[in-house]
């Protein structure tokens, strides 16, 4: 099992190579990883802080967060990065993969999640 | 002007009946060229139009087979857009900032890089950072053309490090030919008329930029300039005469002006002459030029005549008076010395007695014949008789000569007193100082020609000349100073006005050629609109007909398109019907209509037959439109794609959808930006197809950890599942009556795998939990595919990956057959 750690850098990895196997389907593929990161984080998250809402809706979860992180803005960023990735893993009508801006965006917000969570957890 | 559209204006004169009009000529010398023109109006013979040159190497059909780009915008490493050199539609989707963008306008910079038109369209920002920030030392950008009736071309530029955008280097070279320029390729103003380039921002503008802006850009394709140009020479040849007349008469006015004012300040009568001359009809420019130029010679009646002549009256040279008293009285002493004697008297005693002696002669001695006196006549009277007649001879020439010389010294004296001229009666009614005295005196001095005897007559000389002449000096002073102020008052303007004669006489005669430059004016307008709209007539049929596709549920009509007015009245009429409500504005439409009529508009326009261009390049035609109207779009360029290699950019899967749903045939390309600004472009499958195709990928990517593949194919087939229910889902709606609207409402509920399959299995969402049973009946493997797919997504799955892609596909292609 990869921690969220490591999903975050495989994320990375997978944007910044440049083979051509690759090639066009790397956003969608960054996004999954992103999203599972991000998920991850929030489940240690949840069993060092508040064990029991990890197995909580999303929806749920990122209510919750706010008051548990202390840092509203970086709770707001989640929820946003959560949003977006979620809509990235998807299909939806007429909507493509999403650009390497937003990518970076969101991956930033879970970094910056995850490196909080560090002294807190391991 | 084209030979072609000089024959156009020649037949449509030929066929009026118009060609023995006197501006006729004027029309087609206006075809010719201004110099023509001044040629024809001049009577001159002008060079002979040089209607062969124009037919200059029309440019070659031109389909792109290759677009490369590196270091411009977006796109940093080289990247090579393949197109097929066919009428074809071609789409390329990518996100904005994907690069896509970029390919369209590199293709543009290539293309018009002579032309810098473009650039002025750009803002600032854009023209600063058009470089690459990744790759900022190399940029180039290249396209490959395959040319109507074999051959390939290549044209290319490319920038030095550091070099500005206007600064680039373009080359072109037809395969086996040498290189040659850009211009060579006889493309640069079918890239103005035709603009195979139709962006977003450019469609928008076209419409808000007012209505001579599109007037402009709609009629350039019609290659009527010339006929705008010939309009423009005979209005300049009018200018150019009727600016000269206007000043001319503006002077004219301004001379009246002076001249009443002068008039009223004193009567002057050169200056009331030439008044009456300068408010004739024609400026009486003759008559003017008699009264006011320098070298006139003013009318004996007129005022300054009189004062002239009598500035040189002459009283008489005082010597010549002194001379005369002096011979008048030598005169009268001989007359005196004379007095008594008979001269006449003395002349026949002489005759009679020549009389005698010649009797004597004759008849000898004899009794006197005429008294009978002794002793008669004989040879001592004979002898006396002789003497006698020479002294009575001497006598009678000394008394005549002494009248002679009386008379001639009279005469010389009386000729020195003339009447008093007439010219006083003239003065008098000048009003010149001194007239009174002088008629007085010069009265006084008349007198004395009326005195008989010469010493009176003398004495009447000494004594009333000087008077006289100091008098008549006074008065021709005063006449003198009259004539002097008189001048000073009227030569000014007198000089203005004949410095004026010349350029007004020029003026006038070069305005005899305004009526006949206007007919021709008015001729050529008017045939102009007419032969324009003829033009544009099957532009405006495409325009229409393009409308058409593009309005779908709008309830906007477009009917007549017209160019119409000229100068700064040229506009576009659109006949816009708003739900049945004629002379709508433009106001009442949407943006996304607006850019649908834009597009209609220059649709037509960049596909032209006579343009070189065989393709024409739509960058995000689809911003603003509603989905509906992209269907209409979408059939609106599978019409075009059938005779033009249509190649569009757009942001969204919207028009690729269309295009997929409607059966329409196409290529597309899918563009995506990584790090590094590497642009990556792959063909584009259907969705269904393109995440199976991404899921294989992934597993084929030898060196990426598995338990990245684990995380990441699921999503991919969960993606490809929705992808089908999302194409069944909407094909089935519509095809049951519903709006696009309606079905991506319907869509956006369904979010998420479960209820999608609900909404495709059951047409309901919330059925979710039939589900399962419902993929059973595909046999164990679907339903197991399908929660896999949903869960795999969250974590790491454990199965076998190409079992679930194969699974997945399957599944979906019985999803699609629903």
């Amino acid at each position: 099992m990869l921690g969220h750690a490591a999903l975050v850098i495989a994320a990375r990895d997978l944007m910044e190579r440049t083979d051509p196997a690759t090639a066009g389907l790397w956003p969608r593929a960054t996004a999954l990883l992103a999203r599972q990161a991000l998920e991850g984080a929030l489940d240690d998250f949840w069993r060092k802080r508040s064990p029991g809402v990890e197995h909580c809706s999303m929806k749920a979860q990122l209510l919750c967060l706010p008051h548990y992180l202390g840092d509203e803005e970086l709770a707001e960023r989640v929820s946003y990065a959560w949003a977006g990735l979620s809509g990235a893993c998807h299909q939806h009508p007429y909507e493509l993969p999403p650009t390497l801006v937003e990518l970076l965006g969101w991956l930033g917000t879970v970094e910056e999640l995850a490196a909080g969570l560090k002294p807190a957890g391991n | 002007m084209n030979s072609d559209l000089r024959r156009l204006v020649h037949d449509r004169l030929v066929s009026e009946d118009l060609v023995q009009k006197n501006w006729s000529n004027l029309v087609l010398a206006a075809c010719d060229g201004e110099d023509a023109l001044a040629g024809v109006l001049s009577n001159t013979k002008a060079a002979p139009p040089d209607t062969e040159k124009s037919t200059v190497t029309k440019g070659t059909g031109a389909y792109l087979t290759a677009l490369a780009v590196e270091g411009f915008r977006g796109i940093g490493p080289r990247q090579t857009l393949t197109l097929t050199a066919a009428p074809g539609l071609t789409i390329i989707v990518g996100r904005n900032g994907s690069g896509k963008s970029s390919f369209a306008e590199a293709l543009e910079v290539l293309l018009t890089s002579d032309n810098k038109r473009w650039a002025k369209g750009r803002s600032k920002v854009w023209q600063d950072g058009w470089r690459n920030l990744h790759q900022d030392k190399t940029a180039a950008i290249e396209a490959k053309l395959d040319l109507e009736g074999g051959g390939q071309a290549t044209v290319s530029c490319s920038w030095d490090a550091g070099g500005d955008l206007s600064e680039q280097k373009t080359g072109a070279q037809i395969k086996g030919k040498p290189k040659t320029t850009l211009q060579a390729m006889g493309w640069t103003d079918a890239l103005e008329s035709y603009r195979p380039f139709l962006s977003y921002n450019e469609l928008g503008s076209m419409l808000d930029e007012g209505p001579s802006k599109l007037y402009d850009a709609l009629s350039l394709v019609l290659g009527l300039e010339d006929l705008v140009t010939a309009q423009a020479a005979l209005a300049e040849c009018r200018l150019a005469r009727q600016k000269p007349l206007d000043i001319s008469d503006a002077a004219r006015e301004q001379f009246v002006e002076q001249l009443k004012t002068l008039i009223a300040e004193e009567p002057d009568d050169r200056a009331s002459a030439c008044l009456d001359a300068l408010t004739t009809k024609n400026w009486g420019l003759d008559a003017v030029e008699k009264i006011a130029s320098a070298g006139a010679v003013p009318a004996a009646t007129q005022d300054v005549t009189v004062l002239t002549r009598a500035v040189a009256l002459d009283a008489g040279d005082p010597a010549l008076v002194a001379a005369a008293v002096t011979a008048l009285r030598a005169a009268d002493a001989k007359l005196k010395a004379v007095a008594g004697s008979d001269a006449d008297g003395a002349r026949q005693t002489a005759s009679l007695l020549e009389a005698a002696l010649n009797f004597h002669a004759g008849h000898g001695d004899t009794d006197c014949p005429v008294c009978g006196g002794k002793p008669g006549l004989n040879a001592k009277w004979a002898k006396q008789s002789r003497a006698q007649i020479d002294r009575l001879k001497i006598a009678a020439a000394a008394s005549d000569d002494a009248h002679r010389g009386a008379e001639g010294a009279r005469r010389k004296a009386i000729e020195m007193m003339p009447a008093p001229s007439k010219l006083l009666a003239q003065l008098f009614e000048i009003g010149v100082e001194g007239l009174d005295t002088a008629r007085k005196q010069w009265d006084a001095w008349h007198a004395g020609a009326s005195i008989k005897d010469l010493t009176e007559l003398a004495n009447h000389l000494e004594s009333h000349h000087e008077a006289f002449a100091d008098a008549l000096d006074d008065l021709k002073t005063a006449a003198a100073a009259e004539l002097k102020r008189r001048e000073d008052r009227w030569r000014p303007i007198a000089q203005s006005i004949a410095g004026w004669i010349d350029l007004a006489r020029d003026a006038r005669a070069k305005a005899e050629d305004i009526p006949r430059i206007k007919d021709a004016e008015k001729w050529l307008k008017d045939a102009s609109a007419d032969i324009r709209n003829q033009r544009f007539a099957p532009i405006a049929d495409k325009a229409m007909k393009t409308w058409e596709h593009l309005r779908q549920q709008s309830n906007v009509t477009l009917g007549k398109i017209e160019l119409v007015g000229t100068g700064t009245k040229r506009k576009v009429s659109l006949d816009v019907t708003v739900d049945g409500v004629a002379g709508a504005a433009l106001g009442v439409m949407s943006q996304g209509e607006l850019h649908s009529l834009a597009l209609s508009l220059f649709l037509p326009r960049a596909t032209l037959p006579e343009s070189p261009f065989r393709f024409v390049v739509i960058d995000d035609p689809v911003q603003s439109m509603d989905p509906s109207r992209v269907d209409g779009l979408a059939r609106a360029l599978e019409e075009t794609a059938r005779t033009r290699q249509v190649i569009v950019f757009t942001h969204d899967e919207r028009l690729p959808e269309a295009v997929r749903r409607l059966g329409i045939e196409s290529r597309m390309f899918m563009v995506t930006r990584r790090p590094g600004s590497v642009v990556e472009v792959r063909k584009s499958l259907d969705p269904v197809r393109a995440h199976i195709e991404d899921a294989l990928a992934l597993v084929h990517t030898t060196d990426l950890p598995n338990p990245v593949l684990r995380r990441t194919v699921p999503g991919f087939c969960r993606a490809a599942l929705e992808s089908a229910l999302i194409g069944v889902i909407r094909k089935r709606q519509l095809l049951a009556g519903k709006t696009h609207g309606e079905v991506d409402e319907a869509l956006a509920k369904g979010g998420k795998l479960t209820p999608l399959a609900a909404l495709a299995f059951f047409d309901d969402r919330e059925r979710g939990s039939e589900v399962m049973a419902r993929l059973n009946k595909y046999g164990g493997w679907a339903g197991d595919a399908f929660k896999q797919c949903n869960e795999g997504a969250h974590k790491e799955y454990a199965g076998d990956l190409k079992q679930l892609i194969n699974d997945s596909e399957k599944l979906a292609e019985r999803i699609q057959a629903l």
